[in-house]
């Protein structure tokens, strides 16, 4: 049985949304990995614990869960502070596995704090405003999910700003390009590391204060989204924004595909299949430059 | 391979395996405590396994229990619904599991991808078995029916299990220390430390991190029945990421490429994971594994080298307090 054309243009809808906010997501991550070349595996991680504050939070003030990015953004950008002057500093320019196992070993940590605290039981917000769907004839809209994808689209073109047209921003991709050179330059390196991690964790912040007003806090969402995090990473190469934002789509997109025409139990396993497959064919990224 | 070496492989897994041949009669062959020794022997195993892949050759493989499952789903299966022996089935099982790691990684090697992607792409094998085992299995968890006797390998008490887990944990165990004096443990060690120069000086990588995997692989597959048998269930959640990931926090804590270390660090982990849930499971579940996690950033940060760095200098500072007191 096919299904009908509606359906498949809702799903890429939603893949869309979707997309949209895994690109805030990926840009934290990437800018972690293109400015400091950490290979950061907790990043999903920061989410799910985001989540979880968001849920408590927006739960006890009976609000909104985008409101709770007020306090989620700054409390995590204080987090990622303090975890870049304890944990990071001391591996930066290590090999890679020993700077994934100390990542792995922080999203390990996080995953069981929340399984400690909150069992394993998948955590929902219930008061939100968003919870509307615009029905407009052949697909319907869900508001929340609109917003978010709006919004992290939003975030996304200002960090781009930030990095092209601020003198920060020159510093940071000059840091990037050639550390030792950008040092040379009266550039601060370990302060432009300090604001991208801390940044980085910043943003995650955001993305779960956005999550939650149509998704589910459990102690596992760490592990999906940082695995599909990097798998974005690995299609849009380390190009820049426009490479980042189409990948994101790509991925939303065929998760949502995949969850509406197989079966949302495999709705992981063919993006990262895809994944192994453009690795094999094309390492620099479907976007990437050679 | 000359007789001098040869005992340096085989007498300390033949040791190992005598005195864990004793546990059972010092517990008084109590099936709690022969139970628990059984899980340590197969932990430590998979994870000397691991040791090839992970310790020798560098290689982050984070798809440990997608072997581990592979085969011992196979066997398993073959056994409820053919009646197939385990003894042939863990022998399909390793060479299913030996397939898949080929398939996954000619090409990964073919085209050069390691460090974080190689870690990724192994952590997204699992990920990708786990879901398509939930399209082919079901939500369900299979019990074993209950058989027994050594044509299914399988027994009213543990303990014949347990003597069987130990002769394949002397195996890994000289198989691990065959390959560290051997001129593969070299070649992969060179690897593991700087693969353009290793390929510079005439090594051919891509075959030995490729045969590195398989050997690795096979061993888990193989290793996959006793480890669903002790675990007395399976279903898709045998492919489990956060267990691959646990061997690989085994594999480091212990120290990279060092036989004695993740040895230890396999069995000191499981006697504290079983303290810690016995005395504070039911209050906190996951509080073992946030130490664990722990312990892996502390030990990155602090001594890459692992547990048995720390042996090895404190036994330097205790051989050097020694000379000073005679001289």
């Amino acid at each position: 049985m096919l299904p009908s054309p509606g359906l498949i243009f809702q799903s890429v809808l939603d893949g869309v949304f979707l997309g949209f906010l895994y690109s805030l997501i990926a840009l934290g991550l990437s800018l972690v990995f293109g400015v400091m070349g950490i290979i950061n595996f907790a990043h999903g991680d920061f989410i799910m614990l985001g989540s979880y504050l968001v849920w408590i939070l927006a739960n006890g003030l009976r609000s909104d869960p985008s409101f709770m990015s007020l306090a989620t953004v700054p409390l995590f950008f204080v987090i990622g502070a303090a975890i870049y002057m304890t944990i990071i500093r001391p591996v930066l320019g290590k090999e890679p596995l020993i700077q994934i196992a100390v990542t792995v070993g922080i999203g390990y940590v996080l995953q069981n704090f929340a399984l400690m605290m909150f069992r394993a039981e998948p955590r929902a917000v219930q008061t939100t405003y968003l919870n509307l769907y615009l029905n407009l004839g052949v697909v319907s809209i869900h508001l929340a999910k609109l917003i978010s994808a709006f919004l992290s689209l939003l975030i996304v073109l200002g960090v781009h700003y930030l990095l092209t047209k601020t003198w920060v921003g020159l510093a940071i991709r000059a840091t990037a390009y050639d550390r030792e050179v950008a040092s040379l330059m009266g550039i601060n390196v370990g302060k432009i590391f300090l604001l991208v991690f801390s940044l980085g964790i910043g943003l995650t912040g955001l993305a779960a204060s956005l999550w939650m007003t149509f998704g589910q806090a459990d102690p596992y969402i760490g592990s999906s989204f940082g695995l599909l995090t990097w798998v974005i990473i690995a299609l849009g190469g380390l190009g820049g924004v426009s490479g980042l934002i189409a990948s994101s789509l790509i991925v939303g997109i065929i998760q949502s595909l995949t969850m509406t025409l197989v079966s949302p139990t495999v709705s992981l396993a063919i993006p990262y299949v895809v994944f192994i497959m453009v690795l094999w064919f094309r390492p620099q990224g479907l976007f990437g430059k050679v | 391979m000359n007789p001098r070496n040869v005992i340096t492989v085989i007498l300390p897994a033949l040791t190992v395996a005598l005195i864990g041949t004793t546990i059972p009669f010092l517990v008084g062959f109590n099936q709690y405590y022969v139970l628990l020794a059984l899980q340590s022997v197969i932990m430590a195993s998979i994870a000397l396994a691991w040791n090839i892949i992970g310790g020798y050759a560098g290689q982050l493989d984070l798809a440990s229990f997608a072997y581990v499952g592979l085969g011992g789903i196979l066997a398993t299966m073959l056994m409820t619904e053919y009646n197939v022996t385990p003894w042939l089935g863990m022998f399909l099982g390793a060479g299913v599991s030996a397939a898949l790691a080929f398939t996954i990684g000619f090409p990964l090697f073919r085209f050069g991808i390691k460090g974080v992607w190689y870690a990724l792409s192994t952590a997204a094998l699992v990920v990708i078995l786990h879901e398509a085992s939930i399209m082919f299995l079901g939500p369900f968890d299979y019990y074993i029916p209950f058989v027994e006797g050594w044509y299914y390998l399988r027994f009213r008490t543990w303990e014949n299990l347990y003597y069987f887990s130990l002769v394949v944990l002397a195996f890994v165990i000289s198989l691990n220390l065959y390959i560290s004096r051997s001129k593969i443990g070299y070649y992969l060690k060179a690897i593991r430390e700087d693969e353009v120069a290793a390929e510079a000086v005439g090594i051919d990588v891509r075959k030995y991190k490729l045969l590195a995997l398989v050997t690795y692989a096979s061993i888990l597959g193989f290793i996959g029945y006793l480890y669903i048998v002790s675990q007395r269930t399976f279903s898709y959640n045998t492919f489990s990421g956060p267990q691959s990931v646990y061997v690989a926090i085994v594999g480091i804590v212990g120290g990279l490429g060092s036989v004695s270390g993740v040895f230890s660090a396999a069995l000191i982990l499981k006697i504290v994971e079983e303290y810690l849930r016995g005395f504070l499971g039911g209050v906190l579940p996951g509080l073992h594994l946030l130490l664990f996690g722990s312990l892996l950033i502390i030990v990155g940060i602090l001594r890459p080298g692992g547990l048995s760095s720390l042996t090895d200098a404190l036994t330097k500072k205790i051989r050097v307090r020694i000379q000073r007191w005679y001289s």
